[in-house]
């Protein structure tokens, strides 16, 4: 049916297909399979059971087996598939080759199936008696999940988007290369016209866009098997066995999520020029709602675990956090959101597909809880309130709201779809959110330090409320230190509330740590996460509330009177090349680039200035910019990392070519050195012989020598023809340079190449050889002070921020540790 | 907790705020977001050595209005090609002075034009 194209490999991607539909099918087959497989429990191996775990072992190689050949096609440059065009490039080097695999939607459906694999081989292993209902929750997501990349026609419709779609398939390349339309007989030589794919976006071009995703979506795929023990602790009516080992599977979801939600915003922070490490994006919020949940239900679970209380509230929050997540992938990538988020995926047509996905697991959760409902272990006896289950409730119960919240705005657009309102986000989210969620943070953090002094059940009430009050005045005390030290009384009260919050946090699982450090060490697992959580907060509320621009600009000409008063400060400054400007305590210049192709780095130079005028500390920080054709000019910031803040600069603007130009300049570009004369004043010519002087503008040019043997690439001469170098030394602004033009005599017509020293904004060429008077002719080409290359940069100084880093670290080491702690627990019971 | 409840959802719609339109900003005194197009064939301006924090372009909003917005800052990273964009900010005189440029580039990624380079090599 198809006409013959040459040069197509059409082999991996037919493979590849076939590892997608067998692994919907395997998938599908699994999930039935363990659904009887359930339903028989007498026999724990049943031939239902042994054909779910053959089709899930399928499934498994099938998955590997998509990504392999996704590999392949990519790796090899394969451009007649639309994935590998579209996300990738022949210069990109292996590494990012990893991450324009994840780049696209269904590369990251694949990277979510594929752990989704792992897992579901983990539970195979460890589930026991759980593996047939568990597993049947599991593949049938897994089956949705391979549905995504099907790419298949069904009554017209296309189901999902597979990655092996080929690019004149995906396109009209007829319509969109006209050279196609006019002479159809090129048209099956298609592909050597496609030489190149558009690459990946210079953003992603990060080692931590490499290992994010990844991170990211384990957690993503791992919290499907909480939810898949909750449904099954319902389904298969086992109550109360269900908790004990979904909370190390929550423990470890929370965790993992976590971490790629901080590895996400630290490369916001590192490479992107939000100028910050957390924006309150619908795509941030999205990955952050589910961890939020999760989190109140691993805290419920516990409380379920003890004290028997809450089993509702711990079943509703593992299932909500699940359905969440699917809720996430719905906002990100069915394009709803393209009008509130920067960098949320644009709709692949699978609008519809993704809220199916949402609505099976939501009528899943809620048809079985609403059957069960009389049956529930739902404890009627009033929690004491001096129980340590009951502030823990509430705390989780806190935190499930402030989701609220974020879900709310965040869905702004899905209500206007759904009600066909015109709703606009709120002007100012960043604030909205912060003031919010700062409030709900001071209850949690305020809840998760008394409760450390409480015990389950009842607890003697006067000596916790003498502790208690002693480590709150105590945290008190630091706090209004903190408070005045970093100066974040200048911003809301309730940031200073949210410090006081997160020091008594702190405070307070430092004694509960020490205490375990003397008996039982195992405990201190949560101590260690609590700690942790507590430095996230008091970083986040420092580093965000007293963060200040240091380039502040006050020069720039007045466009109108009320112009900068009713504005934000001017926060970009200008600096020309080799001319220092003062930038509050520092005195910067902007002194030189280094180009790696495709990135441009521009090296700025900071001196830390005293009062006495001296240089305390000087140090380089080099942004880059990549002036990429299809992406315009893309900007990287610089850190420079102190132990207290952090110093960051990012160039805004610079004037600098596009990649496909020599940025070099000189060589043998006759047919445009006209244009290139314009970018300079009228040349003067010298006539000099060795040694002598030539004065310019910025210094000086020393004609050092003549040198005969010049060579010009890719120019042969014969053996009448001569070329010759004059060996140039230039010194501009105190530093020196070396060029060498070049005059040439070939086939009896002159030549010459002229040489640049972009630095001093010199143009040299050798024009003339003057033999009688033992003299050449130098003509020098000076730019005009509107021509010097200058940048215009942008400098945040972040105070404290890594406390927040490190605090991400400890409370990793944490979550590590109660999941050890937990593991145990399960096999003692 | 069913109060806490309802007491967010009302402070979060009491600071939501419909989009408007160019007209809209000249009659409200406060920020307000819209919805437009950049007109691609009016200047945009921008001279660092003049002012580095001085951006200024043309917009066309939903009511095929078109006003002159001043954005205080840099111009964002590939601006000439948006397709739609969303400002925050408010009207002063006759010229829209941005607080918040948000812009939306479907290009960025999913690219309709296929670059053909003649390879007359391989022909």
């Amino acid at each position: 049916m198809d006409t013959a194209f040459k040069g197509e490999h059409l082999l991996p991607g037919h493979l590849g297909q076939f590892f997608i539909i067998l692994s919907f099918g395997s998938a599908l087959l699994a999930a039935i399979s363990y659904f009887f497989a359930a339903s028989e429990k007498n026999d724990p191996n049943s031939s239902w059971k042994r054909i779910a775990r053959y089709s899930f072992f399928v499934n498994t190689i099938s998955v590997v087996g998509i990504g392999v050949c996704l590999f392949y096609i990519i790796y090899n440059h394969l451009f007649e598939y639309h994935y590998a065009w579209e996300h990738s490039s022949k210069s990109l080097p292996v590494y990012y080759i990893i991450s324009s695999y994840w780049e696209g939607q269904e590369g990251s459906f694949w990277l979510w199936c594929f752990w989704q694999a792992v897992l579901g081989n983990v539970l195979v292993w460890k589930a026991k008696s759980w593996e047939s209902p568990v597993m049947a929750v599991i593949c049938l997501s897994q089956a949705l999940l391979a549905s995504m990349l099907l790419g298949v026609q069904v009554f017209g419709a296309r189901i999902g988007s597979s990655p092996f779609i080929l690019l004149r398939d995906a396109l009209d390349l007829k319509a969109s290369a006209p050279i196609f339309a006019a002479r159809p007989d090129l048209y099956k030589n298609y592909l050597s016209y496609i030489t190149d794919g558009n690459g990946l976006n210079p953003l992603l071009q990060n080692y931590w866009m490499v290992i994010h995703p990844p991170t990211l979506f384990l957690g993503f795929a791992s919290m499907v098997v909480p939810f898949a023990y909750a449904i099954a602790g319902l389904w298969q009516k086992r109550y109360k066995e269900w908790v004990q080992p979904a909370i190390s599977y929550a423990l470890f979801a929370v965790m993992v999520l976590g971490t790629g939600v901080i590895m996400g915003s630290f490369w916001a922070y590192v490479s992107l020029n939000f100028g910050g490490f957390w924006a309150w994006d619908p795509v941030e919020n999205a990955a952050l709602i589910p961890w939020l949940t999760l989190i109140g239900a691993v805290h419920v679970m516990i409380v379920y675990k003890n004290t028997g209380h809450s089993y509702f509230t711990a079943t509703f929050l593992v299932l909500i956090s699940f359905i969440l997540v699917l809720y996430a992938s719905f906002l990100t990538r069915s394009g709803i959101l393209g009008d509130t988020s920067v960098h949320a995926f644009t709709d692949l047509g699978m609008f519809w597909h993704l809220v199916v996905d949402v609505v099976v697991f939501l009528i899943i959760a809620i048809v079985l809880v609403v059957i069960r409902w009389k049956e529930l272990p739902i404890n009627k006896k009033e929690e004491d309130t001096y129980s340590r289950e009951f502030w823990m409730f509430v705390g989780a119960v806190f935190m499930a709201l402030s989701c609220l919240q974020l879900v709310i705005v965040t869905s702004i657009p899905v209500w206007n779809s759904i009600f066909g309102t015109n709703i606009a986000p709120p002007n100012n989210p960043v604030t909205l959110y912060n003031v919010f969620q700062a409030g709900f943070a001071v209850v949690v953090t305020l809840l998760t330090g008394i409760t450390q002094f409480l015990k389950y059940k009842k607890t003697d009430s006067s000596r916790v409320l003498i502790t208690g009050a002693i480590y709150l005045v105590l945290a008190a005390v630091i706090t209004s230190l903190v408070v005045y030290v970093s100066g974040i009384y200048h911003i809301r009260v309730v940031f200073s509330l949210v410090m006081l919050g997160a020091v008594y946090t702190i405070l307070s699982n430092i004694k509960v740590f020490t205490d375990a450090l003397k008996g039982k060490i195992k405990l201190a697992g949560s101590a260690v996460a609590h700690i942790g959580f507590g430095l996230i907060l008091v970083g986040a509320v420092i580093a965000a509330g007293t963060s200040k621009v240091v380039s502040i600009n006050n020069t720039g000409e007045q466009y109108s009177a009320d112009f900068a008063k009713r504005n934000d400060p001017r926060e970009n400054i200008m600096l020309y090349k080799n001319q220092p400007l003062k930038m509050g305590d520092y005195l910067v210049t902007y002194f030189g680039d280094s180009i790696s192709m495709p990135n441009h780095y521009f090296k700025v130079d900071y001196k830390l200035m005293g009062d006495d005028g001296k240089v305390k500390e000087e140090f380089v920080l080099k942004p880059n910019s990549q002036a990429n054709k299809k992406m315009g000019l893309v900007s990287s910031p610089d850190t420079k990392h102190y132990f207290l803040h952090d110093l960051y600069t990012h160039v805004t603007m610079a004037p600098i070519r596009y990649e496909e130009d020599d940025p070099t300049g000189g060589g043998g570009a006759a047919h445009s050195e006209a244009n290139d004369d314009q970018n300079y004043d009228a040349p003067i010519a010298h006539e000099v012989a060795v040694g002598d002087t030539i004065r310019f503008r910025d210094g000086y040019i020393v004609l050092t020598g003549l040198d005969k043997s010049a060579k010009v690439e890719n120019i042969t001469l014969g053996q009448n023809d001569v070329a010759v170098g004059a060996q140039l030394k230039v010194v501009s602004n105190g530093k020196i340079y070396d060029a060498e033009p070049i005059f040439m005599l070939k086939d009896k017509r002159q030549f010459d190449f002229a040489r640049k020293v972009e630095d001093a904004g010199l143009k040299l060429r050798f024009s003339r050889v003057l033999p009688d008077k033992a003299k050449v002719e130098i003509s020098v080409y000076q730019q005009p002070e509107s021509k010097k290359s200058y940048i215009v940069m942008k400098a945040i100084e972040f105070p404290y921020i890594n406390f927040f880093w490190s605090g991400t670290i400890i409370m990793v080491i944490g979550f590590l540790m109660s999941i050890f702690r937990r593991n145990k627990e399960l096999k003692t019971v | 907790m069913i109060a806490i409840a309802i007491a967010v959802i009302i402070a979060t719609y009491s600071k939501a705020s419909s989009y408007g339109s160019f007209a809209d900003a000249k009659k409200a005194n406060t920020d307000i977001q819209i919805i437009g197009h950049l007109d691609k064939q009016k200047e945009l301006y921008y001279d660092a050595r003049k002012d580095a924090n001085y951006f200024s372009f043309y917009v066309r909003d939903t009511d095929k209005m078109e006003c002159k917005v001043i954005y205080t800052g840099a111009p964002l990273q590939d601006f000439k090609r948006s397709e739609q964009i969303v400002l925050t900010g408010h009207m002063e005189g006759n010229e829209f002075h941005a607080r918040k440029i948000l812009m939306k580039c479907p290009s960025k990624y999913k690219q309709d034009k296929v670059e053909t380079t003649a390879n007359t090599s391989k022909i």
